[in-house]
């Protein structure tokens, strides 16, 4: 069974494309998207190459190389910053080129004399300076908004599957499920989903596959009430009709018939629902509830950054992120719904 | 942050109340409902005569030498003002003004009970010699367990009811009842003490189990209970004093009209108070009113201390020892204490520490194996944390029990940071070639890798610097943060592997072994036992230590001890605070050497008193800008100078 789109989303998607604002932002939230996938090779303590005794090295994706692998006196993960320094004294044709940003987001750059949070500095390539504990804040932020993305993106997925196959069930199937399922729906969004939280965190550790799991049992139940109606209205159309006539079975119809005009519902929430997730995780960070430590997490830089307000690089830059990446998200969003609305498309009689 | 507790030490009763309260209570109760509490105790002193002994004057023993502290320097200042109210703040309202029984170990309670009660005698905060509290004179019979009290006629409670021999009866009855719903009471006034003698209304002999190095510390530390006030003591007493405030022997009672339920309560210097010109409790306890308000946040408190609606941060408690506060919340350049309206002090005392580190649990595949536990010691890097993150403030903690100035081991120290050396005995243990992450695998393919659970939340960055520093050395370190009750529970399980955790000790003489290292603690839930030590030949050494009847033999025992902890490596010490801080409007004014060096936190002995006349300047002068002289002082007379 094919998936295709049809001749009105093909226009919905052109008109998408025109509103200059929501494209832009479309495409800069891309480029974020895949700088983020690429992060190792922009904010990395390991060397992108290191060049030494004649021999290439790209550490960035291999295996940890200890020191004693470029002539160092230790055994533990080279440090490549001062070899690159060591490398520069020696002018003997090694060489190392580091990553833009030289720093991981887990160690902890303690400096003689200076105690963290350090201020930003271009010299030490802290360019948003360093946290509580000595590290540096742009390389949590990087990742962190790789963390969020991944949760967010996998969030969304989930939601959107369990939200779409039981919503158009309902809608689909109606009568006795539907009037049952809705009821267990309306019962399941009654649980007090912070709460929950609460309580799992307080027994085990969240990671990242819990945190997900616990999240999207409680929120996939709002999308089933758009693809309800949705699937209703869609069910009663006349081609349905024809298409049940000529033999269709149900999986077909669904599959090929109704999903493909329900399409604009959905994506109409996309963007919403990512800047929802973002929010959330970076909530349950605030609050302690969220992904262990060390995991570079925005809501976590916003605490530190909260409690230490004479620090204000750290409240700074998160809140600046956060506000580019949520907006960058809402004009996404609104570009969207804009192109899909059915107001544009539908004539009334 | 607060450490899980250990049984703290004795503290029990005897409190405040107006006589007011009593008396309208009993008018608005119908006579016969009315209890009297006398026959029903005379009867269980009459059933136990084996624990109450009565005698007489002439029963005593002839040849005691009796003490009466007369020798002993006191440690206030003469200079001190009485007067004034201080204000400051506590973190919740009390869920009880009880002493004992459920709900009764609030933050409050220091200001009724623990700081405020005169036991028989007590210790002189600075020497470690004892001066007279309730009893005038005392005597230890030559058998090493029984104590003589010879009681101060002018004693009396804050109803001005006099205290005497009957209410020390009454509070071993009264102790041991189970109508206080607090088992560990009951369980420690009847397996230590043997018993309690009345010679005359003014004489008692008080009984330990068996003799003890530190028995003035133990006997010497029981309180009266005032049987007058719980004459009506019965099965509702939970019910029925959860409101009411015992009369007190120590300076400081509740009024009713100062109780504002979940905003505020204000304590009240007694009246005449019976000890107000003798030595060592004059120029003492100098506030006439302490104002107590209800401020959930330490933040905000802050912030009321910053605008001088709090006198004092850290007066009574440790928020400022916090480097968070103390650098950047208010550093020395801040104008307030750059133009010397606050004053900023670090005070070193000498007190038993918390025992902060990592507790490897033996029952754990590999922790079983000793050279890996050398390896993670040398493998931790605290002396980092101490360095870097806490300002190099904090110093490295070197044994299991330091602080104890009478027990001292200046020839332990914890194992420094060394990847090397971690490494060398990693390999020992097998594990000799690093995987493609650097951390170190065994040749059946097993990571080296542990988890650390700890509740304490606010610790999270130093186990993060913890983990990094230990991957230098193969080893993996991850990190389980829980909700403070459950991680205990999981830690107390023995369900961890490795659990950064800290016991709080008491202000005693020397340390304890046996809830931490025995073997009858080890491999079962519940105990402080956290390692799992079970060594036979420990066992014998913290029989030995436990009997033992000099300090002589408990600090050659102890050293043993702490050298076979050592050796065991289970326990990698972390890290303690040597000194605590507070800071305070100029106002507040203290003795010349600032604190004693027995002091929790500075206002624990009431030496600080409030001066109007500088308020006044005070004020004045910054309404119209002049300023001060900045004071930001540091007392280390007792800093800990071996290392």
């Amino acid at each position: 069974m094919s998936f295709q789109l049809n001749p009105l989303t093909r226009r919905q998607l052109q008109r998408f494309r025109a509103i200059k604002r929501g494209y832009l932002s479309f495409l800069l939230f891309g480029f974020l998207l895949l700088l983020a996938a690429g992060a190792e090779l922009l904010v990395n303590s390991r060397a992108l190459i290191v060049r030494y005794r004649g021999r290439l090295y790209f550490p960035t994706y291999s295996a940890f190389h200890p020191g004693t692998d470029f002539g160092e006196d230790y055994s533990y993960e080279t440090n490549y910053r001062r070899l690159a320094q060591k490398f520069a004294r020696a002018h003997d044709g090694d060489w190392v080129l580091l990553p833009p940003i030289p720093y991981n987001p887990y160690e902890n750059d303690f400096r003689p004399g200076v105690y963290p949070p350090t201020r930003p500095s271009w010299r030490e390539r802290h360019l948003l300076g360093t946290d509580t504990t000595g590290r540096d804040v742009l390389a949590r932020l990087f990742y962190g908004f790789r963390t969020a993305m991944v949760f967010s993106l996998l969030y969304m997925a989930f939601v959107y599957l369990l939200g779409v196959a039981i919503g158009c069930a309902m809608g689909y199937f109606g009568g006795t499920f539907d009037l049952v399922a809705q009821r267990l729906v309306e019962i399941w969004s009654n649980i007090p989903f912070l709460y929950i939280v609460i309580i799992v965190a307080s027994l085990v550790t969240p990671n990242l596959g819990w945190l997900l799991v616990i999240v999207v049992l409680f929120s996939w139940t709002g999308m089933t009430y758009y693809l309800r109606t949705a699937t209703y209205r869609e069910k009663a159309r006349d081609y349905v009709a024809a298409a049940e006539v000529l033999g269709a079975g149900t999986g077909r119809i669904i599959f090929r018939h109704v999903l493909p005009n329900t399409l604009s519902t959905i994506v109409t929430f996309i963007p919403f629902t990512l800047a929802n997730a973002i929010t959330l995780l970076t909530a349950l960070d605030f609050l302690g509830f969220g992904l262990p430590p060390p995991t570079p997490s925005w809501g976590e830089l916003l605490r530190q950054g909260t409690s230490n307000l004479d620090a204000p690089w750290i409240v700074t830059s998160t809140f600046v992120a956060l506000v580019v990446v949520l907006s960058l998200v809402t004009f996404i969003g609104e570009a969207v719904r804009e192109a899909f609305d059915p107001k544009k498309f539908t004539v009334y009689q | 942050m607060s450490p899980p507790h250990r049984l703290l030490p004795l503290t029990a009763t005897a409190g405040a109340l107006a006589g007011l309260l009593l008396a309208a209570g009993c008018a608005q109760r119908p006579v016969a409902a009315a209890r009297d509490i006398y026959p029903v105790a005379e009867a269980y002193y009459k059933a136990h005569p084996d624990f109450f002994l009565f005698k007489t004057p002439a029963d005593l023993p002839q040849n005691l030498v009796w003490q009466d502290g007369h020798d002993v320097p006191e440690f206030a200042d003469s200079d001190a003002k009485r007067g004034g109210t201080l204000h400051y703040f506590i973190d919740d309202f009390p869920r009880t003004l009880r002493f004992v029984g459920p709900d009764d170990n609030g933050s409050f309670r220091p200001f009724i009970l623990d700081d405020d009660e005169i036991t028989l005698i007590q210790r002189q905060p600075n020497t470690g010699q004892y001066y007279p509290g309730l009893a005038r004179a005392w005597a230890l019979d030559p058998d090493g367990r029984t104590m003589y009290f010879k009681l101060d006629s002018d004693a009396r409670y804050s109803d001005g009811a006099p205290v005497k021999a009957d209410d020390y009866l009454f509070a071993f009855y009264f102790f041991k009842s189970p109508w206080i719903v607090e088992p560990w009471y009951n369980n420690y006034y009847s397996t230590n003490f043997s018993r309690i003698t009345k010679y005359d209304d003014y004489t008692i002999a008080v009984t330990w189990k068996e003799p003890k190095p530190d028995i003035y510390d133990r006997v010497g530390q029981v309180y009266p209970v005032p049987e007058h006030f719980y004459k009506d003591f019965g099965p509702d007493f939970v019910q029925r004093y959860q409101w009411t405030i015992e009369p007190t022997t120590g300076p400081y009672t509740v009024l009713p009209q100062d109780i504002q339920k979940g905003s505020s309560i204000d304590l009240t210097r007694v009246p005449h108070w019976w000890a107000d010109d003798k030595p060592f409790y004059r120029h003492r306890y100098n506030f006439d009113r302490i104002h107590l308000e209800v401020i959930r946040d330490p933040a905000k408190a802050f912030e009321a201390f910053r605008r001088g609606d709090l006198d004092s941060f850290g007066l009574y408690g440790s928020g400022f020892s916090l480097p968070e506060y103390w650098y950047e919340k208010m550093p020395n350049r801040d104008p307030l204490v750059r133009d010397g309206y606050i004053h900023k002090v670090t005070f070193y005392n000498e007190i038993p520490r918390p025992t902060y580190g990592l507790y490897l649990n033996e029952d754990m595949p590999l922790l079983n194996n000793r050279d890996i536990r050398l390896g993670i010691n040398y493998a931790t890097d605290f002396d980092l944390v101490d360095k870097e993150y806490f300002h190099g403030d904090y110093v490295r903690m070197q044994t299991s029990a330091d602080g104890y100035a009478d027990v001292p081991f200046p020839h332990i120290h914890a194992r420094p940071f060394s990847v090397e050396k971690a490494l060398e005995h990693f390999a020992k243990a097998g594990f000799t070639s690093r995987g493609p992450d650097g951390i170190l695998v065994n040749a059946q393919g097993q990571r080296l890798s542990f988890t650390i659970t700890t509740g304490y939340a606010t610790m999270k960055d130093v186990l993060t610097i913890l983990k990094q520093q230990a991957a230098k050395a193969g080893l993996e370190y991850n990190i389980e943060v829980l909700d403070g009750t459950t991680a205990w529970k999981k830690i107390e399980e023995k369900q961890h592997q490795i659990a950064f955790s800290a016991f709080s000790a008491s202000v005693e003489k020397y340390p304890r072994y046996w809830e931490t290292f025995d073997s009858v603690n080890a491999h079962k839930a519940q105990t402080n036992n956290l390692t799992n030590t079970a060594i036979p030949a420990m066992d014998l050494l913290i029989a030995a230590y436990d009997q033992a009847t000099t300090m002589d033999q408990i600090r050659s025992l102890a050293t043993q001890l702490e050298t076979m902890v050592h050796d065991d490596a289970a326990f990698v010490p972390g890290f303690e605070i040597p000194f605590y801080r507070v800071g305070f409007w100029r106002w507040i004014r203290w003795p010349k050497d600032f604190n004693v060096r027995l002091s929790l936190y500075a206002g624990q002995f009431g030496v600080e008193w409030l001066d109007p006349q500088v308020k006044a300047d005070t004020l004045a002068a910054r309404s119209a800008g002049r300023t001060f002289p900045p004071a930001v002082e540091t007392y280390d007379q007792w800093e800990r100078k071996d290392d």
